[in-house]
């Protein structure tokens, strides 16, 4: 897959089309899905920012039911909604004749798969990152009566169901439009989507933990550490990677150069 | 791959290497929010405070705990990248997303949102080390080797690479009748609910401390966990980077 940058030429001018070219067939949803995603997030901090001191640091008043716990409603019926609905279109419209499949197209369905990954990716950044570490943070200027705080609604409850959803979504795509993974479960592709669904998971022990144990934020501590080998999963990607370099080579080899 | 490989293999031209290109990219975008994201995670929750906090930046744990916990995803990221790819810069990209993810973490989260200075959060860096650990896989080619003078080197660098930010906080300065340095002075003027004085683990000298050796005996305790840590984590991120399908799980 190595080139360098004298052997790319630039496209003939007789070949310029304005379009994307035909492997890159789903870049645009890719790029709207960044946005989105984009937005929602900034949104949520955005929200955090206005609400959060004024009506998120004491969960036993009427304000905070009003923003945070129904902010927290609306969060788990959006993802009730929507991915039920994003899994059952990935089901039924799966590719029912996959023998008959040009190399071509393999190729796109596997740029495609990649796109679903990073935007697994992308949620993981946000949900492993930015909203975790902000998490020590609030901590340290509220004081923890609830585990529905101001950042855990938001990270706990979207965040962390958001990108399991998203890996869950990018392992549908693999195992009902391509080839390879149709044929036999892929492990690298089910570690790094079930090793972070694992982290979900770990916020009952977390939240027990600080409930009847540990009520102060010592962000090393061994209650987090469930968190941390969830994480380790990810690194599954590597394999992914591997897996598909291998069948993409094979595929180049297949087709003419159209250049 | 043998020689006779090697002879054979062209570089791809035309649309392939264009093609070729395009999914680079592609794993560009997805590695770097895949590693700010689980390593930026896997970092908070074993250095945490250490990294987090001016206050909690000593002597004894800091220079332990940081390159024993940050080695791991570079190792396991150079396993690949460098076994199958040639790319001799699995640490350094580590850390750099590292670096990204708290960066904007300290700035939005800690100083935007809940006024914390920066200067209290500012996040210590390891491309120093990182650099240094990718140099010596590239030029020794070897897992032991790079396990040796690598993790040592890894952790050794550390402390040296940060003097030059967090020095001035060292500073002593008389307050309400007692001795403190200003890193102290910040940790008793901006109050942490979640993580009280009780709970922050840094050296507590007594006479049986090694005067102003304190800090290379962490160091060297460090490089020699982390000439440990290094090959475990080389293995681990080898055995995650498995090519495996199977029918039932």
């Amino acid at each position: 897959m190595s080139v360098t940058s004298q052997e790319i030429q630039p496209v003939a001018a007789a070949h310029v089309s304005f379009g994307p070219p035909w492997y890159l067939r789903e870049v645009y949803k890719y790029l709207a899905t960044f946005a989105g995603l984009t937005i929602i997030y900034v949104g949520f901090r955005l929200y955090q920012g206005v609400f959060g001191v004024s009506t998120g640091l004491d969960s036993s008043e009427p304000a905070f039911a009003t923003h945070w716990m129904r902010l927290l409603y609306i969060e788990l019926a959006v993802l009730a909604v929507v991915f039920p609905a994003l899994w059952g279109y990935l089901w039924f419209t799966r590719d029912q004749n996959m023998d008959a499949m040009s190399p071509k197209e393999e190729i796109t369905r596997y740029f495609t798969l990649t796109m679903w990954i990073s935007v697994y990716t992308f949620a993981v950044y946000w949900a492993g990152s930015y909203f975790a570490e902000q998490d020590n943070s609030w901590h340290q200027v509220s004081v923890r009566d609830t585990p529905f705080t101001a950042n855990h609604i938001i990270e706990f409850y979207f965040n962390f169901p958001l990108y399991v959803l998203l890996g869950g979504s990018a392992w549908i795509y693999a195992r009902t439009r391509l080839p390879l993974y149709a044929k036999g479960i892929s492990v690298p592709l089910t570690l790094a989507v079930v090793g972070p669904f694992m982290i979900l998971v770990s916020v009952g022990f977390n939240e027990w933990g600080h409930t009847f144990w540990f009520r102060e934020e010592f962000f090393a501590a061994p209650i987090h550490w469930g968190f941390v080998i969830g994480v380790w999963f990810a690194l599954g990607v590597g394999g992914i990677l591997l897996q598909q370099v291998e069948r993409l080579t094979e595929l180049l080899n297949k087709i003419e150069d159209a250049a | 791959m043998t020689s006779t490989d090697l002879e054979i293999a062209q570089p791809y031209t035309g649309e392939k290497a264009r093609l070729s290109r395009a999914y680079d990219y592609l794993i560009l975008v997805l590695a770097l929010f895949l590693f700010i994201g689980a390593f930026h995670l896997h970092v908070a929750l074993t250095v945490g405070d250490w990294d987090f906090w001016v206050d909690w930046k000593d002597r004894q744990w800091w220079p332990l705990v940081t390159p024993l916990m940050m080695i791991t995803f570079p190792a396991a990221v150079q396993a690949v990248l460098w076994t199958h790819f040639r790319l001799p810069l699995g640490a350094t990209l580590c850390i750099a997303c590292l670096l990204i993810g708290t960066w904007i973490a300290r700035f939005f989260a800690y100083h935007l949102w809940n006024y914390f200075p920066i200067n209290e959060v500012l996040p210590a860096t390891m491309l120093p080390s990182a650099l240094v650990l990718d140099a010596i896989l590239m030029l020794s080619d070897s897992v032991t080797v790079t396990s040796i003078f690598g993790g040592m080197a890894f952790a050794l660098l550390f402390y040296p690479s940060n003097w030059p930010i967090f020095a001035m906080f060292h500073v002593p300065v008389e307050y309400g009748g007692a001795q403190l340095t200003v890193a102290d002075l910040f940790g008793f003027e901006y109050i942490r609910a979640g993580t009280p004085e009780y709970l922050r683990l840094i050296e507590r000298g007594t006479l049986r401390t090694y005067g102003q050796v304190a800090t290379p005996l962490s160091a060297f305790c460090s490089g020699l966990l982390c000439t440990l840590m290094y090959p475990a984590w080389w293995f681990i991120g080898k055995a995650f980077a498995t090519t495996r399908f199977v029918q039932k799980i």
